[in-house]
């Protein structure tokens, strides 16, 4: 699209691949989709993150036309999708399943769409050698589903797809039936592809490490609603709502008063805020910090320890509730033992949150 | 608790009961058809056991015989008719019953399963006296649909059963993949459904040839199946060549049989 | 590696086949329209008429029926004969009969498959389905072979010089049982073993590992657990031996008369078909009452399985 030369263009900012405008979805009385608008820019990786039941993978299910939202609309390039049917929309889906088709070989299963579009032969023999070279499965052609392994399997499923050059490719869960140690390989293996074909994602996931390995990206989603869409760091250090911050990572609420466009921090500290009242403010594990003995004003008592790796988990009642508190092991010489009183404070005010009292 | 001696016997015996019924059951199961296999073979030319001797004019006669190999024929046409018709019907109900998206779906499929279950007999009194009101005689066309709507519920159950048990993930790849409903149809669904499609073909081609409880009110004087015409002769004929007819049907059953077993497989008739 | 003519999306149908799509891709109703129709125009609206045949009187003339007046007297005169009465009290004492043995018989041959190897499984099976593809006639020829005056049972017994002369089987109630229960065997068998074969076999693990025998595990685990199959095969074989026509027309003979061989006189031989008409109907009727009892039966016997909000 041509941008006319305005005074003082901030950023050429090209049009979205895909523009969600406010979707909204029911099943009888229930209300799944409530109102959902996502921007996804070309070449980006955005992931749908929530519970089961938060209405991902509807709102995936709509982008791909198989089911129609009762409100709001989806453009692809600028068109609106509303009229156009499952099998005419330029996007490719990635089914939780797979669902390679069992009668057909590696090879037939690739070259599906070419086929329905009545692509000749020799091209489709062409394309096929060449979308088998990009995922690195060349030679297992005239293999069938079912000799193959679960991530093979999966990366014939990626190629189907990508033979027919999707504008939008949508993931369902893609990792869920590999085992856990394949899992870490493979998502960094396809943000890579993903990522070197120049092509746009959207995932579907419960899996919050999934999320943040594989994502430009993350789109928090609750009860049929867009909590957050933000890069993984912001989710976790800005999180919006209680809601993403709880859902993330771990975090520490406790309720306290804002006034005069600020909350104190038990140990001395403060959080600037926007709101005024009883808020809840939330700090996570790793921006407190312990020391032994009774040195500050926020005072502790550990009541409990553990050795992740490198990290220390210690529980610490104080007067604020009962606080998780992360720290490298090689901080301290020994861990802080169990009942030992110690001082609490905060490592960086601005990374706390602050959320409204419910 | 029970001393273990007791139980060890009470154990022994218990299992040994049980396996000793079944065998029995088994064999009588099995012994007449062995019984008249054996007997088609006799070369003397009245029925009784033991046989003595063999020999094949017995089956030579069944097919010499024009009143026999025109019953057969019959028997021929109307398993063919009814196996034919029950795709064509059956195959497109069972895809609505598992896949369609409105309300009636279970509804359907009972609707179809309940001809099933009516008593033969009662299905071909209620054809041939519909038929005799509006004008219509039995005939083999009569006999084939009538067929056809007693045994439908089984190529319905069979599609059924094999479509519940297809991801339907696969029709909505091929959606996404470019494929309209009918090319979907026809290169994903109906290829992987072809299993059960040949089973239930199997099964509604025996009944169309076996069937008598509802073709004996319904076929037409000149077009009489093979298990009717085997009535009457079976009241009449002292020789062999029922049990050569009787053979010939047998034989029938193990062909089917053996087409089962390679489609389905024998334990996916149960379901 | 971009191909502007690879980007674009199929080609639209052609109105032909659009049309065929949108019937076939609405996830409607439309595909089983036929079948629909069938149905009803070949049983549905066949059955209606034969209830009205049953309350009314028939003129025929020349296999077609030319006039029909409504009237009771058919049903009240068949509801005060002795016959009918006669003829299904020895229908329903036969089907009885024949379910309780087939069940007897039958559970066991399941059992055998249930702890079984996979050659004796397989056998079971052939064995089971093989006798369900052949005619009626031909299971039922085999019987008048055996139990006739120069049958098996008579030849042996002669031989083995038991008997002087041989005994009358056929044309008695006991060949017509003993028939039926042969033939209606695998109809038992079969929903049993795929009930069976559905359970879990680590509950008779339990059991065992609870300190039950295999008999006691037979009793308590087992047999509750595949109530549901005996029901099954208990109503199918209950329902063909309450409405068989051959059997007791072959080993029965001429005199033999049950509510199926009666129906078939009167509609074929006699052609009294308002009292054909009235037979099928109480048949009917009859068999759903017994077929509803068994299923009261068997939900008392399978109370387990409903669920939380029954």
């Amino acid at each position: 699209m041509m941008q006319a030369r305005m005074a003082a263009p901030a950023e050429a900012t090209p049009a979205p691949v895909l523009r969600i405008g406010a979707v909204h979805k029911r099943f009888g009385a229930l209300t799944v989709l409530d109102d959902c608008s996502l921007n996804v820019a070309e070449g980006e990786i955005v992931t749908l993150l929530g519970p089961s039941g938060c209405g991902k993978t509807t709102l995936l299910r709509c982008i791909a036309g198989f089911w129609a939202p009762d409100g709001g609309s989806i453009q692809i390039d600028g068109r609106d999708m509303g009229a156009v049917p499952v099998n005419r929309r330029p996007v490719g889906v990635v089914f939780q399943s797979y669902a390679l088709f069992p009668h057909l070989t590696v090879a037939a299963n690739i070259g599906y769409g070419l086929r329905m579009r009545g692509t000749p032969r020799a091209e489709i023999a062409r394309r096929v050698a060449r979308a088998l070279e990009t995922v690195s499965l060349s030679g297992l052609d005239a293999r069938y589903p079912a000799q193959l392994s679960g991530g093979q399997q999966q990366r014939v499923a990626i190629a189907r797809v990508l033979v027919l050059e999707p504008r939008v490719l949508l993931l369902d869960e893609p990792f869920n039936a590999l085992d856990a140690k394949l899992r870490g390989t493979m998502q960094m293996e396809l943000r890579q592809l993903i990522k070197r074909l120049g092509m746009t994602a959207i995932f579907v996931t419960h899996d919050q490490e999934e999320a943040l390995t594989v994502s430009d990206r993350v789109a928090i989603m609750n009860a049929g609603r867009i909590e957050q869409v933000a890069p993984p760091e912001e989710i976790f250090d800005r999180p919006a709502t209680a809601y993403v911050a709880d859902f993330i990572g771990n975090s520490n609420f406790w309720v306290a008063r804002a006034e005069g466009g600020r909350v104190a921090l038990p140990d001395g500290q403060a959080v600037a805020t926007d709101l005024a009242g009883p808020v809840r403010v939330m700090v996570r594990p790793h921006n407190l910090r312990l020391r032994a003995g009774e040195a500050g004003p926020w005072r502790g008592e550990v009541l409990h320890h553990r050795s992740i790796g490198p990290l220390v988990e210690y529980l610490v009642r104080s007067h604020t509730g009962e606080l998780r508190v992360l720290a490298m092991r090689l901080e301290h010489a020994r861990p802080l033992r169990e009942g030992s009183a110690v001082t609490l404070s905060v490592l960086e005010p601005d990374l706390c949150s602050v959320f409204p009292a419910p | 608790m029970r001393l273990p001696g007791r139980t060890a016997i009470t154990d022994a015996l218990g299992t040994g009961a049980l396996i000793l019924m079944a065998v029995l059951a088994l064999v009588i199961l099995t012994a007449p058809s062995i019984i008249v296999l054996m007997i088609s073979f006799d070369t003397r030319a009245f029925v009784s056991f033991p046989p003595q001797g063999f020999t094949l004019r017995w089956y030579a006669q069944v097919f010499e015989q024009s009143v026999l190999v025109e019953a057969m024929l019959n028997s021929l046409r109307v398993g063919l008719t009814v196996t034919l018709l029950c795709i064509l019907l059956g195959v497109p109900t069972a895809i609505v019953c598992v896949r369609g998206r409105f309300r009636g779906t279970t509804a359907l499929s009972i609707f179809v399963l309940v001809p099933h279950m009516v008593p033969g007999i009662v299905l071909g009194v209620a054809v041939l006296f519909a038929g005799a009101l509006v004008g219509i005689g039995p005939s083999i066309w009569l006999q084939s649909v009538s067929i056809t709507v007693f045994v439908l519920a089984v190529m319905v159950r069979t599609v059924m059963s094999r479509l519940q048990r297809l991801d339907p993930a696969l029709e909505e790849a091929a959606a996404n993949l470019g494929a309209t409903p009918l090319q979907s149809l026809r290169t994903i669904t109906f290829p992987l459904l072809m299993p059960a499609i040949l089973a239930g073909a199997v099964f509604t081609f025996i009944e169309g040839f076996d069937n008598i409880s509802v073709a004996i009110f319904t076929h037409g004087f000149r077009d009489r199946p093979l298990p009717v015409e085997l009535l009457a002769m079976v009241q009449t004929t002292n020789t062999p060549l029922v049990a050569a007819v009787s053979g010939v049907q047998i034989l029938l059953a193990v062909i089917a049989l053996i087409l089962v077993a390679a489609s389905v497989g024998l334990d996916g008739v149960n379901d | 590696m971009t191909d502007a003519a690879l980007s674009r999306p199929a080609p639209l149908p052609r109105p032909g086949e659009a049309l065929l799509d949108k019937l076939l891709s609405g996830r409607g109703i439309w595909p089983a329209v036929p079948a629909i129709v069938v149905l009803v125009v070949v049983a549905v609206i066949p059955f209606v008429m034969l209830l009205s045949l049953g309350f009314s009187d028939i003129e025929m003339s020349r296999g077609a029926i030319v006039s029909q007046t409504f009237s009771l007297a058919h049903l009240t005169g068949a509801l005060a004969d002795p016959l009918y009465w006669t003829t299904f009290q020895r229908s329903l004492s036969l089907a009885l009969s024949t379910m309780l043995i087939c069940i007897v018989f039958g559970y066991p041959v399941a059992y055998l498959y249930l702890i079984g190897g996979r050659w004796t499984r397989r056998l079971i099976l052939i064995l089971t389905i093989a006798p369900l593809l052949t005619s009626g006639i031909v299971r039922t020829y085999a019987w008048l072979v055996i139990l006739g005056g120069r049958g098996v049972v008579n030849m042996t017994l002669m031989q083995m010089g038991l008997i002087d002369r041989p005994l009358r089987i056929v044309n008695t109630h006991w060949a017509v049982l003993i028939g039926m229960a042969q033939i209606h065997l695998p109809v038992m068998i079969l929903p049993l073993i795929a009930v069976m074969s559905r359970q879990d076999r680590r509950l008779e693990e339990a059991s065992a590992n609870l300190g039950a025998s295999r008999m006691g595990t037979l009793r308590h685990v087992i047999l509750p657990l595949s109530a549901p199959g005996i029901a099954t095969g208990a109503a199918l074989v209950f329902t063909l031996s309450y409405t068989t026509f051959v059997v007791p027309q072959l080993l029965g003979g001429g005199n033999y008369l049950n509510a199926a061989t009666m129906i078939y006189e009167q509609v074929v031989y006699s052609l009294e078909w308002s009292k054909g008409s009235v037979t099928a109907l109480i048949l009917m009727v009859t068999c759903l009452m017994v077929l509803v009892v068994i299923a009261l039966i068997s939900n008392h016997f399978t109370r387990w399985t409903k669920g939380r909000d029954a």
